[in-house]
């Protein structure tokens, strides 16, 4: 058996990150923890995967929201510590997997097989790749490119110990507007090859 | 003019911190009464004396504060020390209890006494935490609670958010009847030298006409969901035997002895003399007595940050009140009312619910009562009347959304580690409704026999 890896992928929303991310989990032939994370803690929580999805990747409101001790009333926090739990777990079995977004790198910080990747973009390919993708006009994909990419920053400087997009919080840094998504894809393989 | 500015600065930056929720709520308010003394009644006022009433330390060594014959017990200005020091002893008496495995064998006692039928454990489970929140702070009573509905739930395949909001409602009516079920009510008759009986009589008289009002109401708007899921197939056999929750026989025994000694003393406190602080701290003592060599693993649990947020709350509420801050709030509603006590009721109950639905109600309470006792000496309004407006507003109002009240949001946290998320919309869509019921509810009951 291999060196277990575990690879946390964030994005930058257009920079196609979430494609390259299941490329690399097909290649290497490892799983890929996404949205169907929801699905998991569902099925053992007994629960619909409904009830979870609404809170995903949603930064805490602390307007709207209050702590008691160890308690809160963020069901944005519960989800994320039952997602930190279950990726844990997982790197716990010996598992090697690819992640993406949801903070993994803070979830599995400190592990032998943690590889932390940034994947960004060009503001005009990430423009046109979102024009194209949800068949959109370029207001309506600038509009959604900003409020995503707003999202995922409170979301991860809420949870994370450094900040969304800062170089110096991740292994490797690559923008995929530079070479297309298989080369990026190759790149970052060649670079997980080489830290195994 | 410049202390009660900086009182209010203070204050104000307390109060948006506390919601803000980024810094623990004891360093807050610690923080907020250190600068209170220094700024405020150093800087401001040049006034040593406005300090030591304010710490009122000299208090506690006064023989009536731990028994006053013939009449209860009245705490002076600035930190309320028989509301903290018999909070400390509940802490502790609850500790033992919770060890002892109480909580959870009575909810699986009840629950085997209404054969697991959803509707009947149901209403059985809603009048146990309105009767339990008399007596015990609903944040335990809820933590039980609601993990034992979850448990149950699994194995009764009913969804449990309805049951857990119904319980959370519950524990915040069933903590307005009584001096000791909500904080704000134990300051509240500390401050103002209300007896147990007191509160039970009037509030308590409220809450049990609004609880049966609210159990008629929940099972009229969860009915559906209910009976819908309580024909599926269930294996009785695989339920848990009431008996297995109990750790240790003599402990269970012994906690069960020393909670109903304080039920009984606090009851009949009026008569005896005994004040809460004195309770508090007769309880705290046999239970760490009783309790041997586990005493230090009891003391460890007690909450202490939360006895800390009182204390520099009690400051920071002495900064407003030492500048006369609190009268200039009084006099306003005073003139609002136009002398009107049936104006002035409904002011002070749907302020203070409004405000305690958002924002804690402990602090909130705290700042209220200086600002009654003003305005029922420059009105002439009868003081209990607008005691019983403030308790009922403050305790009840904190049920509308899952931020109010502390019970709301440990019932939210066990079912939403449970995977059962509950968001705004579904808490507010089935409590709120329930809270503007009770409140005018109250306001009603309040007119009718005070007004």
């Amino acid at each position: 058996m291999g060196k277990q890896m575990l690879i946390s992928i964030s994005r930058e929303f257009g920079s196609e990150g979430h494609t390259i991310a299941r490329k690399v989990a097909a290649d290497l032939g490892i799983t890929l923890y996404d949205r169907n994370i929801l699905e998991a803690i569902a099925e053992e929580k007994e629960t619909k995967v409904e009830k979870l999805e609404q809170f995903d990747e949603v930064p805490r409101n602390m307007m709207l929201t209050r702590s008691v001790g160890e308690h809160t009333s963020s069901m944005e926090d519960h989800l994320v510590n039952m997602q930190f739990e279950f990726l844990q777990r997982k790197a716990d079995s010996g598992e090697s997997f690819v992640v993406v977004g949801r903070c993994a790198e803070t979830a599995l910080k400190g592990r032998d097989g943690l590889i932390k990747i940034f994947i960004l973009g060009d503001k005009e390919e990430k423009h046109q790749h979102i024009k194209e993708y949800f068949h959109i006009s370029d207001g309506e994909a600038t509009a959604k490119i900003i409020r995503h990419d707003a999202r995922r920053k409170l979301y991860h400087n809420r949870y994370s110990e450094f900040k969304w997009g800062d170089s110096r919080g991740y292994d490797l840094c690559i923008n995929s507007s530079r070479l297309g998504v298989d080369k990026t894809v190759k790149i970052i393989e060649e670079y997980i090859k080489e830290r195994m | 003019m410049m202390a009660q500015i900086l009182a209010i600065v203070i204050f104000v930056a307390m109060f948006i911190l506390i919601v803000m929720d980024k810094i623990e709520r004891q360093v807050i308010t610690l923080v907020c009464g250190l600068f209170t003394l220094v700024f405020v009644f150093g800087l401001g006022m040049h006034s040593m004396e406005a300090v030591w009433k304010t710490l009122n330390i000299g208090t506690i060594f006064k023989p009536e504060f731990w028994y006053a014959a013939g009449a209860a017990e009245k705490s002076s200005a600035g930190i309320n020390w028989a509301t903290i020091i018999f909070i400390a002893g509940m802490m502790v008496m609850v500790e033992g209890m919770a060890k002892a495995g109480f909580f959870q064998w009575l909810c699986m006692k009840l629950a085997r006494l209404v054969n697991y039928k959803p509707i009947p454990l149901f209403i059985a489970f809603m009048l146990m935490s309105a009767g339990l929140s008399m007596f015990i702070d609903s944040i335990t009573v809820i933590l039980f609670l609601a993990a034992v509905t979850v448990e149950l739930s699994k194995l009764l395949k009913i969804d449990p958010v309805p049951m857990i909001l119904a319980e959370i409602f519950c524990a915040n009516l069933g903590g307005s009847a009584t001096m000791c079920g909500d904080p704000p009510n134990i300051i509240i008759g500390t401050s103002l030298g209300y007896a147990f009986s007191d509160f039970l009589t009037n509030t308590g008289l409220i809450a049990g006409i609004s609880l049966i009002v609210v159990v008629v109401y929940f099972y009229l708007a969860c009915r559906k969901e209910l009976l819908q899921e309580s024909g599926q197939a269930v294996d009785l056999e695989a339920l848990p035997d009431p008996a297995e929750a109990i750790q240790d026989k003599k402990s269970f025994a012994i906690s069960c002895v020393i909670f109903a000694a304080a039920v009984v003393m606090l009851i009949t406190h009026a008569q005896t003399g005994l004040t809460v602080a004195f309770i508090g701290a007769v309880i705290a003592l046999i239970t760490l007595i009783t309790a041997g060599k586990g005493a230090v693993q009891l003391l460890k649990k007690v909450d202490y940050k939360t006895l800390l947020f009182f204390i520099g709350l009690f400051v920071v509420v002495g900064g407003l009140e030492e500048t006369g801050t609190l009268e200039l709030i009084a006099d306003f509603i005073g003139k609002i009312s136009g002398g009107n006590l049936k104006m002035m009721v409904a002011i002070i109950l749907w302020i203070s619910a409004i405000a305690s639905a958002f924002v804690d109600n402990i602090p909130f309470a705290a700042t209220m009562i200086p600002v009654i006792k003003s305005l029922s000496a420059a009105t002439g309004a009868n003081l209990e009347t607008l005691a019983w407006a403030l308790s009922m507003g403050t305790d009840i109002g904190g049920s509308a959304t899952p931020i109010g009240a502390s019970a709301n949001v440990v019932g939210t946290s066990v079912a939403a580690k449970n995977g059962h998320p509950i968001g705004w919309g579904k808490y507010c869509k089935l409590a709120a409704p329930a809270t503007i019921i009770v409140v005018t509810l109250s306001m009603i009951l309040i007119f009718v026999r005070y007004c």
